[in-house]
């Protein structure tokens, strides 16, 4: 059947307008902590004051005879089944300030409150340790039985020989760049909700992915078939990339197959800021050697992560780093590696961008300095030596037919297509580089300008398993089912929208069913920006079955060979009279069904998304005090499925980093292991009044290879924003920041530093 | 080991939400917030800082934008409280929610219902106001997804479409 022209697409394009946003203004829309059962009970957490301890001996008998008290769980009541190598449902370790000791479910949250201070637990301390680099020396404690350092040994990516890379460069660079721990902190905080009937359990959570893990995880914990478990998301009130451990669903379900009763647990603030996954912090040492003209000759990157006490998403997270180092920039030779190491800090997990705008970061500050020392125009370095669409030099590796790798190490492959020149010459002519950027800033004195930029690309969502149904019933009403979850981020419209173009009716005719293991297909986690790639092309390929079901009956009842859908009608191909879609589902005794299961990714070419980043800065030296004056981010995400949906996710990725960048940090007393900060109050969130409005552009056109052309959008907008503005503060000022956040305290170190113009490039 | 304690006091009080009068015991250190979505079922007002510094439990005191989560239930008790359910059901809300559906004023809505009302008591407030003093009306209120300049949007395209009397 054929694809629509890009002249006829009707619905993908279209600023349709967000599934159930209505409800979620009126307040009706449920979340998570929002649902109620019958008999339902309230949970509590006790968490550890203990960075590292054993727990000999744990008293509960207290606390279960306090009033309205129905549960208590500890360690002793975990299954033996773990939720992942390193992480049981409760442990008789504990491995950071806050980690979960026990569980009280209770008639109130009150009530539940009370008993915590009612346990007693007798603590052996044991010795701690809050630094990658100490957590690595010989001698420090061991957080878990196979020592601190990761699978054993650093991960390793290399393309071509570094060492004979740098043997060839007329100059090498070096930096060293640090990032601190960022939270996700979506307003939602964890939350589960666990009905037993039986042996059958059904579980409402805060999720990314209904299917795998969570119906698994819990399955394999409660010992149970999965089919008796079934796992719901009403509404996730903001994911992020986060939400995806099984800690708390797990013991929620013990607990109330303990009490006999439905209960509920949520985290407080303070408990999603500690309790919850955190984005690790690294210490990154990058080198490039150039040749002459400035061409990269070998770029590695060296970095050190902070795990924290459980390993979580970290393996993807640090692999993440090393994208940028890895692929950005047109070079034979560039080797990564990356170490991970436990520590007793709260445990790191995903967070948007994973490791990804750390590793730029530092890639593109060093770029900034190499450009500066070779007297180039930064946008000129970019435009000559960014990785061009035929891909990186080098042989292909992957086998031929196999599904290439959207984390992309080989060269010798080209992209299916890559945005870069575009989005920068978009926002280049946008921010007025040409005209207004000055080699020095533009001002002088109390308040200094400069204007920077920075590049970024990332995987592009492919690779994951995705399902989708499509059912039109004998009334006419379109369902659409598919595993996945909205975080928040809209894929329930953007999925609805690609069934819309396929079936030719308007999107907010389709009914979606999403994030609940009994009534949809598999569908895989909500990570990677993949959702509208991977199972996008899933339910394109879904709703071009059903409707090819409908051209043949519809061909029947013309009493044709072959028909078309076209403007929303089934005709004969040639033209001639041409029946509804009504019309022909008045005929069928039942639903049409279109269903697909596939991997989506091209066995031809690496699929990115790629994006240019512009800020003007205006900084304070007296005060070190750093404000946004413009922001400009263009994007190649291929075609855009709903420009206002995107532009929102772009504008708000931007804005959500320029808190990072600037401001948030979650500080830790390594004195004791207690996180200082776990509030808005004092772990300040980017707020309504602190930055301009983002300029958001989508210069590029539509990717040969994703549904309707499209490609990731969710994650890459948070890529280059640390590195732009540290761009921008180095062209007001001379210097270069090196640590994350940029906060007015690193921002006048750095400048007393004296690591101006001529020593700021390291 | 500590005793075992004595079950907690309760207090009798009457709330009015939304119009409808309730009887209620609760405890002392019960919240407003905690009130109206344990035992109300009133669930648009959301938890998500539980001390007064995030906007998402927003609701109408005697008229006045009030951190539900800030506010003991007792203190409440006399006073007229409307959530964003009650505000929901009243004509004048119409304009607010319809811009904030044409601007996609929420992603994942968590915070959206108090936005919402802080909105629509910043706009009765201040009818003519303009951008920047929308932002600083609503400057208490944190959205994680960031879709500030959307929510800025849809309060001043809210404006222009209100009643001519609120």
């Amino acid at each position: 059947m054929e694809t629509p022209q890009e002249s006829a697409l009707h619905s993908v394009g279209e600023a349709v307008p967000r599934q159930g946003l209505p409800d979620k203004v009126r307040g009706a829309a449920r979340y998570t902590a929002d649902l109620k059962r019958p008999g339902m009970l309230y949970g509590k957490l006790l968490r550890s004051p203990h960075p590292h301890a054993r727990i000999r001996a744990i008293d509960t008998s207290a606390a279960e005879q306090a009033p309205g008290v129905h549960a208590v769980l500890t360690y002793r009541d975990a299954p033996v089944a773990r939720i992942d190598t390193d992480l049981a449902v409760l442990d008789s370790v504990v491995r950071f300030v806050g980690d979960e000791v026990a569980a009280v479910a209770a008639e109130s949250a009150a009530a539940a409150e009370d008993a915590l201070a009612l346990i007693r637990v007798d603590y052996e301390p044991l010795p701690a340790v809050f630094e990658a680099e100490a957590a690595l020396a010989p001698g420090a404690p061991a957080i878990h039985p196979g020592g601190n350092l990761l699978g054993g040994a650093p991960l390793v990516l290399q393309r071509g020989d570094v060492a004979a890379g740098f043997a060839q460069a007329t100059r090498v660079f070096a930096g060293t760049f640090r990032t601190q721990v960022h939270g996700p902190v979506g307003m939602e905080t964890r939350a589960a909700l666990a009905e037993w009937d039986g042996d059958r359990v059904t579980v409402w959570k805060t999720s990314r992915a209904v299917h795998v893990p969570d119906r698994m995880t819990l399955a394999r914990v409660l010992g149970l078939p999965p089919g008796n478990v079934r796992v719901i998301c009403t509404n996730m009130g903001g994911g992020f990339g986060n939400k995806d451990e099984g800690r708390l669903a797990s013991i929620v379900a013990l607990l109330a197959r303990k009490a006999g009763r439905p209960v509920r647990i949520e985290y407080g603030r303070s408990e999603e800021f500690i309790g919850g996954r955190n984005r690790q912090s690294t210490l990154n040492h990058l080198r490039i050697g150039v040749a002459a003209d400035g061409a990269p000759t070998a770029i590695e990157l060296r970095s050190v992560m902070n795990l924290g006490a459980f390993v979580s998403s970290g393996r993807n997270v640090v692999r993440r780093i090393g994208q940028g180092a890895l692929y950005l920039y047109r070079c034979p030779n560039a080797r990564y590696e990356g170490v991970s190491a436990y520590t007793n800090r709260p445990a790191g997990g995903s967070f948007r961008g994973l490791g990804a705008p750390l590793g730029h970061f530092a890639l593109e500050v060093l770029i900034d300095q190499i450009a500066a020392a070779l007297a180039l125009d930064p946008l000129d370095y970019r435009l000559r030596f960014h990785v061009p669409p035929g891909g990186q030099p080098g042989q292909r590796s992957t086998p031929a037919g196999q599904l290439l790798p959207d984390e992309p190490v080989e060269g010798g492959v080209p992209f299916s297509s890559n945005g870069l020149r575009e989005c920068l010459e978009a926002g280049a002519q946008a921010i007025g580089w040409r005209e207004r950027r000055r080699p020095n800033g533009s001002a002088t004195g109390a308040r200094r300008r400069g204007i920077g930029l920075a590049i970024g690309l990332y995987k592009g969502g492919t690779g994951r398993e995705a399902q989708a149904e499509v059912r039109i019933a004998p009334d006419g009403q379109v369902a659409l089912s598919v595993g996945v979850v909205d975080v928040g981020q809209g894929s329930s419209t953007v999925l609805a929208q690609i069934a819309a173009e396929v079936l030719q009716v308007p999107a907010a005719q389709i009914a979606m069913t999403l994030a609940d293991t009994a009534r949809t297909p598999p569908g895989h986690i909500t990570a990677g920006s993949s959702t509208t790639f991977s199972t996008g092309s899933a339910v394109k390929l879904a709703a071009e079955s059903a409707r090819n079901r409908l051209l043949e009956h519809a061909a029947a009842q013309l009493g044709v060979t072959d028909a078309v859908l076209a403007g929303g009608r089934f005709q004969p191909r040639g033209g001639g009279r041409s029946v509804s879609m009504a019309e022909v589902l008045a005929g069928l005794p039942e639903a049409v069904v279109g269903h697909a299961s596939l991997t989506p990714g091209s066995t031809e070419h690496i699929v990115n998304s790629f994006g240019a980043h512009f800020v003007e800065v205006e900084v304070e030296p007296e005060s070190g005090r750093i404000r946004i004056v413009r922001y400009v981010a263009a994007h190649d995400s291929g075609r855009i499925v709903n420009p206002r949906l995107a532009a929102g996710q772009v504008s708000g990725a931007v804005l959500q980093f320029l808190g990072i960048t600037l401001r948030e940090e979650l500080l830790l007393d390594e004195a004791s292991g207690v996180t200082l900060n776990p509030s808005f109050l004092e772990h300040k969130s980017t707020a309504i009044v602190d930055f301009p409005p983002i300029e958001v552009l989508f210069p590029a056109g539509p990717d040969p290879a994703g549904p309707f052309g499209a490609k990731a959008l969710g994650e890459p907008p948070v890529v280059p924003v640390l590195a732009a503005v540290a761009n921008a503060v180095a062209n007001a000022t001379g210097v270069w920041l090196h640590e994350v956040p940029f906060t007015p305290r690193r921002v006048l170190a750095a400048l007393a530093a004296g690591a101006g113009r001529a020593g700021g490039r390291a | 080991m500590s005793a075992r304690p004595a079950a907690p006091t309760t207090m009798a009080i009457r709330l009015r939400v939304n119009g409808k009068r309730h009887d209620l015991q609760v405890e002392p250190r019960a919240t407003l917030l905690e009130v109206l979505r344990e035992r109300l079922d009133l669930t648009g007002a959301k938890p998500a800082c539980e001390r007064g510094e995030c906007g998402a439990c927003t609701v109408l005191l005697d008229g006045r934008p009030v951190n539900a989560c800030h506010l003991l239930a007792v203190q409440a008790a006399g006073h007229a409280v409307l959530t964003v359910e009650g505000l929901a059901a009243r004509p004048d809300f119409q304009p607010l929610l319809d811009a904030f559906v044409a601007c996609d004023a929420g992603q994942c809505g968590y915070c959206t219902p108090g936005f919402a009302v802080a909105a629509y008591a910043a706009l009765r407030d201040a009818p003519q106001a303009d951008a920047m003093a929308v932002r600083w009306a609503l400057v208490g209120h944190i959205c994680r997804c960031n879709a500030y300049d959307a929510i800025v949007g849809a309060v001043l395209q809210a404006r222009e479409r209100q009643p001519a009397k609120r």
